[in-house]
């Protein structure tokens, strides 16, 4: 090579490396309402905290960008023969970031950790009854009854390295007090903590040792938790972070209107809906019944359902952004009932009809609970839904407050109509029938959040039924018949799907994921 | 004095124990701490038991009574919200809030005495109706809405500040300071402008009044008669008799300024104390707000005993008394 060559590659690696030091250094600021609350994935069951830990820690199986469930710790996964549970197959030479293997052992550690009752996501596994260690690769979950989802309803179950919770006195979840797992992590992801200040601001650097094709092109990220959301909008707008969830929907005109930034919208799996106090006796905020409770009756729950014009409210509170709804999962969820996706049509006509029937032709005052700072524009929600059921006659007393306060309320049955909303953490029918439908059983742990204690025999029978069926087309006939059952007797009024805004700058590149996790592997910036 | 000091700090104690006793009295209506700890999926009974082992069924003597016990051995117990210790949390955020409210107490001395004085002594001119005018304004909009307003003006539209934080920080021993780079200074401007601007009319309004009616006196008279320069009159003379009122409202003041400073934080998202409890409230977290406002009610006794000290370094009378 002559010296005039040498000097051009040198020139030309000179020019390489620079270029390759441009592209990779990729530093994302972002930011988010809430912190998350610990760096422990199985002492809160909270989004926040699941949401920021899928990034570091992972789970057997994980959801891909279209929330479908994909292979992540272990490779594959099959029913076990024989009895009532799936059999595991873990993958080989993965590390902790702290450089330990990744065994058989790990697993079952950290099945014991999140099922013991200092960790808050213990429901998970109460269909399972025993774990069993196959080999070093292989573990088994043997389950009481055949349990076709019991994969799906795992994937946000992280893994932790036994050694390192056992040495560092975090072999459980800290409840009332912190512990070493609550600052600091050592998962398998794609991401760690380089340094965290709760409330103020968390770094997270790649993993270099994932297991997994890298897609990003982060180096660096930073997560500043920000509250109040004109803060945050001022944040994105002065170019101080590159991307913030969510933004609120009057919000979204200002950025858009903005050269450099881009509004991403998508559905959320959360459903709008309104619930009733089915097994009240009288109605407690009445000024006029009060010896009755007339939302036992199913015509005038229908009645209500049919003075709902929700084209107006999506028009005048959401400007076009939220899907219709007729059932409590959205179109997409597995098991939504497609064959009862009709909703009770704005009918004021028919509505005043069926109150006569029932016996209140002048109407009736009632009570309706509502929160004003847990879903998108709640309390504006409440007020124009008071208005539609004013103008057939069913007059609501509309208070509303924040929901530290809301749940306690509705625990207490102090309500005749009451807001709720509902995303199916499995991404399955089931689990709104488990947690709204199934009538109200401690024991069982079922219909936890049935406040009104809908109660219906058929249901209760149909969802342990639905639980065990492996054959996709029963199974389906089941939801439908329950979906059938709760529609005709208006157990709710589901109202619609709220979106999902959030707002970047354009050379920022991400997936918007249906559960409102923000998945740093996916992450460009261009 | 010692005396003196020693028994304000008593008094301090029992200020804060009824401070814990009425917002423990309060905490019940906040909401339920419970259903912000646990996911939507945890069962009632597993509620209801880390509701016994959080001690919430007891009646709320007991409660109190196990949160003082517990602060007066110095256990401040742990935070419900993020189960870190509540002690480290608080003492954490205070400097945030203690350089912010100090950066904010200077700026409103700085520029409102100067200006108290000048639109004192010109009344009648353009630039003190202006002044007046504007401070006015300032002192009518709600403490959020400058904040916002300052945000997209030097934040967004111009980009010379920046929206939000606390910019660069330097340990020191412990303390983590802004007040040592130029990145800190420039993310503390804005919040100290606002949360600074209510504190800046009063004191200037204060100062204004306060040297009108000493330039009317006999004193002030007679020295101009005799013939005392006008720069030494106004601020030797006038402006030292004005101080002992200003300095009372001022200090009393800035206990308010660190008590509520929450807004300003809030908008800047100012990692400080302030912030610390907006978050605490929306989760119901009733160790840290409990700590916080025992924390608050001391900060406030400190402010009074400072202002008391205060006063009797500028009013010679004050100390001819404690002679006698």
């Amino acid at each position: 090579m002559t010296q005039r060559n040498l000097r051009q590659a040198a020139l030309l690696g000179g020019v390489l490396s620079l270029c390759a030091i441009g592209a990779s250094a990729e530093t994302l600021r972002w930011a988010s309402t809430t912190d998350p609350q610990t760096m422990d994935p199985h002492a809160v069951n909270s989004a926040p905290v699941l949401s920021f830990l899928n990034n570091i820690y992972e789970g057997l199986v994980r959801r891909g960008q279209d929330m479908s469930i994909e292979p992540s710790l272990a490779t594959s996964w099959e029913p076990l023969e024989g009895e009532n549970g799936w059999r595991f197959n873990l993958r080989e030479g993965v590390t902790f970031q702290d450089g330990a293997a990744f065994t058989a052992e790990d697993v079952m550690f950290s099945y014991q950790r999140a099922s013991d009752e200092a960790a808050d996501v213990r429901s998970w596994f109460a269909p399972v009854s025993e774990v069993r260690v196959v080999d070093d690769f292989t573990i088994d979950f043997v389950t009481t009854a055949p349990n076709p989802l019991f994969p799906d309803s795992i994937a946000n179950f992280m893994i932790l390295d036994k050694d390192w919770a056992e040495s560092n006195d975090a072999a459980l979840p800290a409840r009332d007090a912190e512990n070493f797992a609550t600052m600091n992590v050592n998962g398998t992801g794609p991401f760690t903590v380089a340094s965290r200040d709760p409330g103020v601001r968390t770094t997270l650097v790649p993993n270099d040792n994932w297991w997994d094709e890298v897609q990003h092109n982060v180096t660096e990220t930073v997560f500043t938790p920000i509250g109040n959301s004109a803060t945050g909008l001022a944040a994105l707008l002065s170019g101080e972070i590159d991307f913030i969830q969510p933004i609120p929907l009057q919000d979204v005109e200002q950025v858009e209107g903005r050269e450099g930034f881009k509004v991403l919208e998508g559905e959320e799996t959360r459903v709008i809906m309104f619930g009733f106090g089915h097994e009240h006796d009288t109605l407690l905020y009445s000024s006029d019944v009060t010896d009755a409770n007339p939302f036992t009756d199913p015509r005038v729950r229908l009645a209500a359902a049919h003075a709902i014009d929700i084209a107006s409210i999506d028009r005048v509170l959401f400007r076009g952004k939220i899907e219709p709804a007729s059932q409590l999962v959205p179109a997409g969820i597995s098991g939504f009932s497609e064959a009862n996706q009709d909703r009770p049509a704005f009918n004021q006509e028919r509505a005043r009809e069926l109150l006569a029937e029932a016996g209140y032709p002048d109407g009736f005052s009632f009570g309706l609970k509502c929160t004003n700072d847990r879903y998108i524009n709640d309390e504006a929600l409440c007020r124009a839904a008071a208005s539609m059921f004013a103008a057939v006659g069913l007059n609501a007393e509309l208070s509303t407050g924040p929901v530290r306060d809301y749940w306690p309320q509705l625990r207490e049955d102090d309500f005749d109509m009451y807001l709720l909303g509902w995303s199916p953490g499995t991404f399955d029918m089931e689990h709104p029938i488990r947690f709204l439908m199934h009538s109200q059983d401690d024991e069982k742990k079922l219909g936890s959040w049935n406040f009104g204690n809908y109660s219906n025999a058929r249901v209760d029978e149909l969802l342990p039924q639905i639980q065990q069926e492996i054959n996709p087309a029963a199974r389906q006939a089941m939801i439908d018949e329950v979906v059938a059952i709760t529609q005709e007797e208006v157990a709710y009024i589901p109202l619609y799907t709220q979106p999902l805004i959030w707002a970047a700058k354009d050379n920022i590149n991400l997936t918007q994921r249906a559960d409102n996790f923000f998945m740093l592997r996916w992450v460009t910036v261009n | 004095m010692v005396y003196f000091i020693l028994k304000r700090l008593v008094q301090s104690v029992f200020v804060m124990l009824a401070v814990a006793f009425l917002a423990f009295s309060l905490f019940r209506f906040v909401g339920d701490p419970i259903t912000q700890m646990t996911g939507v999926e945890t069962s009632v009974a597993d509620q209801e038991r880390l509701r016994d082992e959080l001690g919430l069924n007891d009646p709320f003597i007991l409660q109190f009574g196990r949160f003082t016990g517990d602060m007066l051995q110095g256990d401040f117990g742990f935070s419900y919200r993020t189960r870190q210790p509540v002690a480290e949390m608080i003492a954490d955020r205070i400097p945030a809030t203690l350089e912010l409210g100090i950066v904010a107490l200077l700026i409103s001395l700085f520029v409102g005495i100067p200006a108290g004085v000048y639109t004192a002594l010109r009344p009648r001119g353009i630039a003190t109706q202006t002044i007046l005018m504007t401070t006015l304004v300032g002192v009518s909009i709600p403490t959020f809405v400058i904040g916002i307003m300052l945000i997209f003006i030097f934040g967004v539209q111009l980009g010379w500040l920046p929206t939000f934080g606390r910019g660069g920080t330097v340990q020191i021993g412990g303390w983590e300071s802004s007040l040592f780079t130029v990145e800190g200074w420039r993310a503390l401007l804005l919040p100290a402008i606002t949360l600074g601007v209510y504190q800046l009319t009063l004191t200037m309004r204060l100062v204004r009044a306060e040297m009108m009616e000493v330039m009317r006196t006999d004193y002030i008279r007679f020295a101009m008669a005799r013939g005392v320069p006008m720069q030494k009159l106004h601020y030797k003379h006038a402006l030292a008799n004005t101080m002992v009122p200003v300095i009372t409202i001022i200090g009393l003041q800035f206990g308010g300024v660190i008590a509520f400073s929450i807004v300003t934080e809030s908008v800047f998202q100012w990692p400080g104390m302030g912030l610390l409890f907006l978050e605490s409230i929306r989760f119901v977290d009733i160790p840290v707000m409990g700590v916080y406002l025992v924390v608050i009610a001391f900060f406030f006794v400190l402010v009074n005993l400072i202002v008391d000290l205060l006063y009797v370094a500028i009013d010679p009378r004050l100390r001819v008394r404690d002679v006698q």
